[in-house]
């Protein structure tokens, strides 16, 4: 991995027998997060903790994966940039109107929610 | 794989000095359109979330659904089929096309058992507890939103294999177009293969919830499991090594780009498993 880190900061990418011990690496600690989010679910914490750490474990195979397997470590940063816009625009959709229906003048209303009082 | 990569030489995968930008016009192009396809995500998930924020009467309980050990298999069979697929890319910038093979050989039957865990998932949904996509809201967006991902899963097995067959295209051209047709039939016997192995499976699991045992599968499904057999000695026949192949290092951008998209599907899985499914369990409880 210390290879992998230091050509990474100059620019290059490692020989493909280095690749090849990175990505075997990366998936096991990809598998190990999979299990530690299964695990969390039934852990005795308090719901916003769990939330967090499921998010934090999501965020972090989400980044390792786009960042090794789909080589954007290795390659140009406009690749990166132009990813990143469509995410964050993805992104901001999704939070953007969990907010509006958030909102207490967004409660749904109608004969489907009458029971719920 | 080291004497492959000895006679590649210094190939710079990453980087393209004949474009503008630099960088490979294929690899620009499928970046381009994974960016758009997280838009389109971001607005399935937040339709599926604000629903479950704001659930009508009688939505069903997902918890009462959902089997999370199965899901939770499927999500692992992902991540590793991602795996395989990043080795594939590897191997295929060293022109190493027999382990580019196995590689693609094995993305397809992991996205496969993933995609059938999909299907059992969904039959075993309706069936046994009448969710539909109009039997609830929560029926619809959790379709809409797995489905769509199924889908993905399904066309990125598809581009697997016609990316395998083409890895059979002769380098020697003077036998005409004759390996189209090869790899046509090839295609089919795959096809074919796929629709019989997941129907006889699916059969296996329903007869075993059932209570029925292997002698019963065997003597209502024997010419499915046969004919599986049979593909499979025809799909073994299709690969039989017929001299130099049109493929190596140079299509390594090609496979790349399938790389990218396979990557993206397991991306998007990463946020939907804990959203979707692991969610329900905390929130709810």
């Amino acid at each position: 991995m210390s290879d992998s880190a230091t050509t990474a900061s100059s620019g290059e990418a490692p020989a493909p027998e280095g690749k090849f011990h990175v990505f075997v690496q990366l998936a096991m600690v990809l598998a190990i997060i999979t299990g530690l989010e299964l695990l969390v679910v039934y852990m005795p914490l308090e719901n916003w903790l769990i939330i967090t750490l499921l998010m934090i474990m999501s965020a972090v195979k989400f980044v390792a994966v786009i960042w090794i397997f789909m080589h954007l470590k290795w390659d140009k940063r406009f690749v990166t940039v132009l990813f990143v816009i469509g995410m964050v625009v993805g992104g901001g959709t999704l939070w953007g109107l969990l907010l509006i229906f958030g909102a207490e003048h967004s409660t749904p209303v109608g004969p489907a929610y009458e029971e719920l009082g | 794989m080291s004497s492959h990569a000895a006679t590649a030489g210094p190939t710079d995968h990453h980087h393209d000095a004949s474009t503008s930008t630099g960088i490979p016009n294929k690899k620009l192009f499928m970046w381009g359109f994974l960016a758009s396809d997280c838009m389109f995500f971001g607005a399935l998930i937040a339709t599926h979330l604000i629903y479950r924020l704001h659930p009508p009467v009688g939505t069903p309980d997902p918890r009462d659904i959902f089997a999370i050990e199965l899901t939770s298999g499927s999500t692992f069979v992902l991540l590793m089929s991602s795996l395989l697929m990043a080795l594939a890319v590897n191997a295929c910038q060293q022109g190493n096309v027999a382990t580019t093979r196995k590689m693609l050989l094995g993305t397809i039957v992991f996205g496969l058992i993933f995609l059938g865990v999909q299907v059992y998932e969904f039959i075993h949904f309706v069936h046994a507890y009448g969710l539909t996509t109009s039997s609830s809201l929560f029926g619809s967006t959790f379709y809409t939103l797995t489905g769509t991902h199924g889908v993905h899963v399904a066309l990125g097995i598809l581009w697997l294999a016609l990316m395998y067959i083409r890895s059979f295209k002769p380098r020697d051209d003077s036998a005409g177009q004759g390996w189209i047709l090869r790899g046509f039939f090839h295609f089919l016997t795959f096809t074919a293969m796929v629709v019989l192995s997941l129907y006889t499976l699916l059969a296996l699991v329903h007869g075993y919830e059932a209570g029925n045992g292997l002698a019963y599968f065997f003597s209502n499904h024997f010419l499915a499991f046969f004919g599986c057999i049979a593909l499979l000695g025809g799909l073994i026949w299709f690969a039989k090594p017929r001299g130099p192949v049109d493929f190596g290092e140079a299509n390594a951008i090609d496979v790349e780009s399938m790389g990218l998209y396979w990557h993206f599907v397991d991306v998007v899985w990463i946020v939907i498993f804990p959203v979707v499914y692991l969610l329900e369990y905390v929130v709810l409880s």
